[in-house]
């Protein structure tokens, strides 16, 4: 049985490439996956250690881990004199300290660069870190710049760049290298400007040291060295080895390897289900087309089982070989990934491919189940074939029965009824947060069931309503529509391993159109003025200079200035403090507006606030709001109760009972600009900037640049995303093409008669273009349909108050895309069936 | 249709003049020492409206003779006129057209589409060649083979003789100038073969239609005007108005 079996796989060599490539694929992500991560990881081990294994000891200060940070706590750091207490240990041939203080960094526009000061941070003989450009800083004037730093301003080795000292002084320098920091969050979050350590000193006010870093002596032992330096440093102090403070960060970073490789193995088993369901239905059709050879094999006295056997070795046989071929692609392709992204994540690039056994394991066993899984319903089904229907005929009649299939309808519609109610629970009153993607999650599983127990009446029911108009177009239309509805369980499945990724790739799209306009509705409502000016973020009771409100209102480029004054009050009706603001310049409901849940903005006036409805301690517009001010209490009527998440949390007063209550405040947090009418956006820009020219470390936010950089972010998490699902696409396409090439090949006789009665080679591949690009349109359709619910159920539990926007442009590419898909599915099954000699087909059986 | 005006016919013992017209038809599969003369300088013409079969032992060449005749294979050497177009010359965009146009087929099975019903099958080559459909043809035609009430049905519903007469009915429909027919009969029982072939005799009679067939059965071959033997591929000897006794007699002469 077993000789019959591979001679059979040997004669269906052509049929199974298209499934062994399936399966490769989906293996190729997984291995890939794997190995990308295990190599990411060990990339960034390597990098810390070599940064800092060569140390026997690293001292920081202790940290208490479950104390809340306070940011106005000055960090701690080690006594000056320590470092020179662990020079002086025997055990100690060298050692370095470390400052660190604030050091804004300025960029071309002279602003401070990033909300939080950039760290200024010293790097003198024997410390741990190593330009990867240029040199370290010497002397005074010379800095090294982090390469994230770089990255941000734009400036290289050998610009000047302007660093403002404690005092808020500029100082200017020369980069001499960059340096990259890779591996530490803060470090290559915040951006460092490096200088020696007297300048550090001098320009960022630090004292002491934020990390001491000591090398043994010759014949110590790194735990020696610790212990002696603990000696000296005293009990708030950690101190540990040089290798543990280096496994320390780098498992910091591989615990972002993992979200990663988590998120890359997620869209791995999309790819693996999506093979599956070509794998299975490939050897679906196989077996319907050689239900007479197991028939007959079974007339020879084949007992079922082994017929089953053969089918499931068939099956392992290609398992097999295409999970080595796909491992060994994943193992490129981990490869290439880490040597196109392992340096921009941060790893050192130099680090050997790491292929461990794991990866090996599971691609195999994947690809093996995956296939032996796909084939277990065909297998059972070829031992069904009755040794009588070798007498019969031919199979290539069956599927036309019309049979409506009431059961299909029934179980499908009662699962649609499922799923509508679990995403109408979902969906309505306020269960957002995770309760409800899950149960977003589960609907539409659920619904997918239904769309695959329904999807050959919907093949079906589908081409019976084009067909009448694809009839009218041309004889290729019409062969393609009669053929479309010859076997739609078959065309089903292979739609289906399509609508999974349509319908991922739609919802997603929907998802992120949805938050684009959200998000741009919420900025327009938080943000309502072209440029936001706001005091520095390093102390809350920072101003915005005068000057620069000052400055603002009188240049001709700018139209309205609104400043927002702000402070707080205890409060007795929630917990902690009450936010209190004022707005000069504007007016409320029209430049500053926000959702009321009673009363409306535009009812504010002098007496009058505006109150969030957290704060509002359940009462409503035209009650009275007693409020704590350093005049006393006060009592104010409400003029409006607003939803809470806006971006007018707290109590808003009018700006003379804000100066009256609160005289002490007389600066604004920030001011709203607007530009004039008349301005170009060049002016207003400019004219912001000069205004606040002197005050280098105040933020300046324009509307536009936010938007723009909340697209961009959001374009590259589409793009990314799409090229994840994309492969889960191509599968599917692979899976058509598979289903054509097998059509094609049942047809062959069909094909050669039409070519006899004078149908063209053309036509003929017209035919089989059209057939795949119905199938692919049903499948896109029915996944961009599925995927516009979803993502807008899913957006909607995610994201309160989401507006529903549906990403015309991308899904006219979908479908741009699926017809691609048809035609290029059906190149080699049209040039195959087009290439056949007719008197070859004919005499054919 | 003027009959006068043709060239007359050598030697087929008939007035009318020659449709399809083979010159030293020669027809070579594979090379050097695997090489198979399937056809070997055979020269040979249909009259108008004559009804030839063409018979001979198995592997004699009869199909592979009608396959060049039909511009469905092409010929080693030698030439095949049909009318006044020498299709030997013709590139597979032409002969696909003149297929379309100007020839019928009817094969042994599998003639009919599957999801097409009888009525389309019917319609299909009209369809394929965007001709309009001669319905008073196509009318006169269906209630001859008898299918007026089958032409809604699938293939897969009709008798294997049925089948073979809306293969007839489509061949004929557009009137073509040549029918040919690959043992029409073979899978039929001899009441279904009868009808089929008697209605074939009968549009070779009544409406002028040229068919040639290849046959096995002396039975088949006796409906026709003429036979044609094939042995070795080359062409060996000819009845002319054949019964099934003076086929076999030949028949059996041939293959001793
Ligand atoms: N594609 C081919 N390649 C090689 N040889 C071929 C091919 N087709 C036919 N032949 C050979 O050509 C010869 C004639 O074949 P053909 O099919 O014309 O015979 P036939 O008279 O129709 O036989 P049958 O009555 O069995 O149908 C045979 O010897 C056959 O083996
Ligand atoms: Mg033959």
């Amino acid at each position: 049985m077993l000789r019959t079996t591979l001679a059979g796989l040997r004669m269906h060599k052509a049929r199974l490439v298209t499934t062994a490539l399936a399966i490769a694929l989906g293996v190729m992500f997984v291995t890939g996956t794997q190995v990308f991560g295990d190599t990411l990881e060990e990339g960034y081990s390597t990098k810390v250690l070599g940064a800092a294994d060569e140390y026997a000891a690293v001292a920081i200060p202790a940290w208490d881990e479950g104390a809340p940070a306070d940011p106005e706590a000055p960090a701690p750091v080690l006594p000056a004199d320590t470092l020179e207490q662990v020079r002086d240990l025997p055990e100690v041939a060298a050692a370095g300290g470390m400052t660190r203080g604030d050091a804004p960094l300025l960029d071309k526009d002279g602003r401070a660069v990033g909300s939080v000061p950039t760290i200024g941070m010293s790097v003198g003989p024997d410390t741990r870190f190593q330009p990867a450009e240029g040199s370290l800083p010497e002397g005074s004037g010379e800095v090294a710049l982090a390469t994230t730093s770089a990255d941000a301003t734009g400036y290289g080795v050998g610009d000047i760049v302007t660093v403002l000292d404690s005092e808020d002084e500029r100082h200017e320098f020369t980069v001499s290298g960059l340096i990259d920091f890779g591996v530490d969050r803060e470090l290559s979050y915040r951006g460092v400007v490096a200088f020696d350590e007297d300048t550090t000193r001098e320009m960022t006010g630090a004292e002491g040291y934020s990390e001491i870093d000591a090398r043994a002596a010759e014949g110590v032992t790194d735990a020696e060295v610790v212990r002696a330096v603990e000696g000296v440093t005293g009990s708030d102090t950690h101190v540990e080895t040089g290798d543990a403070y280096g496994d320390r960060l780098a498992a910091a970073a591989g615990g972002d390897t993992q979200v990663l490789t988590v998120g890359l193995m997620l869209f791995a088993l999309i790819s693996v289900f999506v093979a599956a369901i070509v794998i299975y239905n490939t050897f679906a059709i196989l077996v319907a087309q050689r239900q007479r050879e197991m028939a007959l094999l079974r007339c020879v006295g084949s007992a079922r089982g082994q017929v089953f056997l053969s089918v499931l070795t068939e099956a392992l046989v290609v398992g097999l070989v295409a999970s080595a071929v796909g491992v060994a692609v994943g193992v490129g392709t981990g490869w290439a990934g880490f040597a196109f992204g392992g340096e921009a994540l941060g790893a050192d690039a130099s680090q050997p491919l790491v292929v461990g056994v794991l990866p090996v394991v599971v691609g195999m066993t994947v690809g093996t189940v995956m296939a032996l899984g796909a084939a277990l319903l065909p297998a059972w089904r070829a031992t069904r074939v009755p040794p009588l229907a070798a007498l019969r005929t031919s199979a290539t009649a069956q599927g036309l029965e019309k049979g409506i299939g009431w059961v299909r309808i029934t179980v499908g519609a009662v699962l649609f009824l499922i799923s509508g109610g679990i995403v109408f629970a979902a969906t309505d009153g306020d269960r957002t947060g995770p309760t409800g993607m899950v149960l977003t999650t589960v609907a539409g599983l659920v619904c997918f069931v239904g769309v695959v127990v329904l999807s050959p009446l919907l093949v079906r029911a589908v081409v019976a309503a084009v067909s009448p108009a694809m009839r009218r177009i041309g004889v290729a239309s019409m062969l393609a529509a009669d053929n479309s509805r010859r076997s739609p369980k078959r065309a089903a499945t292979a739609m289906i391993a399509l609508t999974v990724g349509a319908t991922l790739i739609t919802g997603y799209a929907v998802v992120s159109a949805s938050l684009k306009t959200t998000m741009d509705e919420r900025l327009a409502e938080q943000f309502p003025a072209d440029y936001r000016i706001s005091a520095s973020l390093d102390d809350p009771d920072a101003v915005v200079p005068q000057s620069a409100v000052d400055a603002l209102e009188e240049s001709d480029a700018i139209g309205t200035v609104v400043e927002r004054r702000r402070t707080s009050t205890e409060s007795d009706d929630a917990s902690g403090d009450l936010a209190v603001r004022s707005y000069i310049g504007a007016t409320l409901g029209e430049d500053i507006k926000s959702d009321a849940v009673s009363g409306s903005l535009t009812d504010m006036g002098p007496g009058k606030v505006a109150v969030s409805e957290e704060y509002a301690g359940g009462r409503e517009a035209g009650d009275v709001l007693p409020l704590a001010t350093e005049d006393g209490e006060q009592e104010y009527e409400i003029a409006a109760v607003l939803k809470d998440g806006g971006g007018m949390g707290g109590v808003t007063l009018a700006p003379q009972d804000f100066e009256k209550a609160f005289p002490d405040v007389d600066g604004a947090a920030g001011v709203l600009v607007d530009g004039a009418e008349d301005a170009s956006a060049q002016q207003v820009r400019d004219a912001v900037y000069d205004a606040v020219a002197d005050a280098p470390k105040v933020g300046v936010s324009s509307m536009a640049e936010m938007r723009a950089q909340f697209d961009d972010m959001l374009n590259i998490a589409f793009l990314a995303i799409a090229a994840m699902l994309g492969l889960a696409i191509i599968i599917a396409v692979f899976g058509i093409a598979n289903t054509m090439a097998l059509s094609v090949l049942e047809r062959t006789r069909e094909s050669a008669m039409l070519r006899a009665l004078g149908l063209t080679r053309g036509q003929l591949r017209r035919m089989l273009s059209i057939e795949a690009v119905v199938l692919c349109l049903i499948g896109a359709g029915v996944g961009i349909l599925l995927g516009i619910v979803f993502g807008w159920a899913a957006g909607t539990t995610a994201l309160e108050s989401m507006v529903f926007t549906l990403p015309v442009a991308q899904i006219a590419v979908f479908i741009g895309v699926a017809v691609a898909a048809g035609l290029l599915a059906s190149v080699l099954p049209g040039r195959k069936a087009a290439g056949a000699s007719i008197t070859g087909a004919l005499a054919s059986e | 249709m003027s009959q006068t005006a043709a060239v007359a016919a050598p030697d087929d013992g008939t007035q009318a003049p020659p449709v399809v017209i083979a010159r030293s038809l020669s027809k070579v599969y594979g090379v050097d020492d695997s090489a198979v003369r399937a056809l070997d300088g055979v020269s040979v013409e249909f009259a108008r409206g004559h009804y030839t079969a063409i018979m001979g032992p198995s592997g004699s060449g009869k199909s592979t003779l009608m396959h060049c005749l039909a511009g469905l294979d092409t010929a080693s050497s030698g030439t095949v006129h049909l009318g006044r177009t020498d299709i030997t010359r013709l590139n597979d965009r032409q002969l696909t057209q003149l297929r379309r146009d100007r020839i019928g087929f009817i094969f042994q099975s599998f003639n009919l589409l599957p999801m097409l019903t009888a009525e389309q099958n019917i319609l299909l080559p009209a369809q394929i060649a965007k001709r309009k459909v001669d319905r008073e043809r196509f009318e006169r035609l269906i209630d001859v083979v008898g299918l007026r009430d089958r032409l809604d049905h699938l293939p897969s519903k009709l008798s294997g003789g049925q089948q073979q007469r809306v293969a007839v009915a489509r061949a004929l429909l557009g009137a073509p100038e040549v029918v040919y027919a690959d043992e029409p009969t073979g899978n039929l029982d001899s009441r279904s073969g009868a009808g089929v072939l008697s209605f074939l005799r009968d549009s070779a009679r009544d409406m002028g239609q040229t068919i040639v067939m290849v046959t096995h059965d002396p039975m088949a071959a006796s409906y026709a005007d003429r036979v044609i033997f094939l042995r070795d591929g080359q062409l060996v000897d000819e009845v002319h108005a054949p019964t099934a006794e003076t086929v076999s007699d030949r028949l059996l002469k041939l293959e001793s």
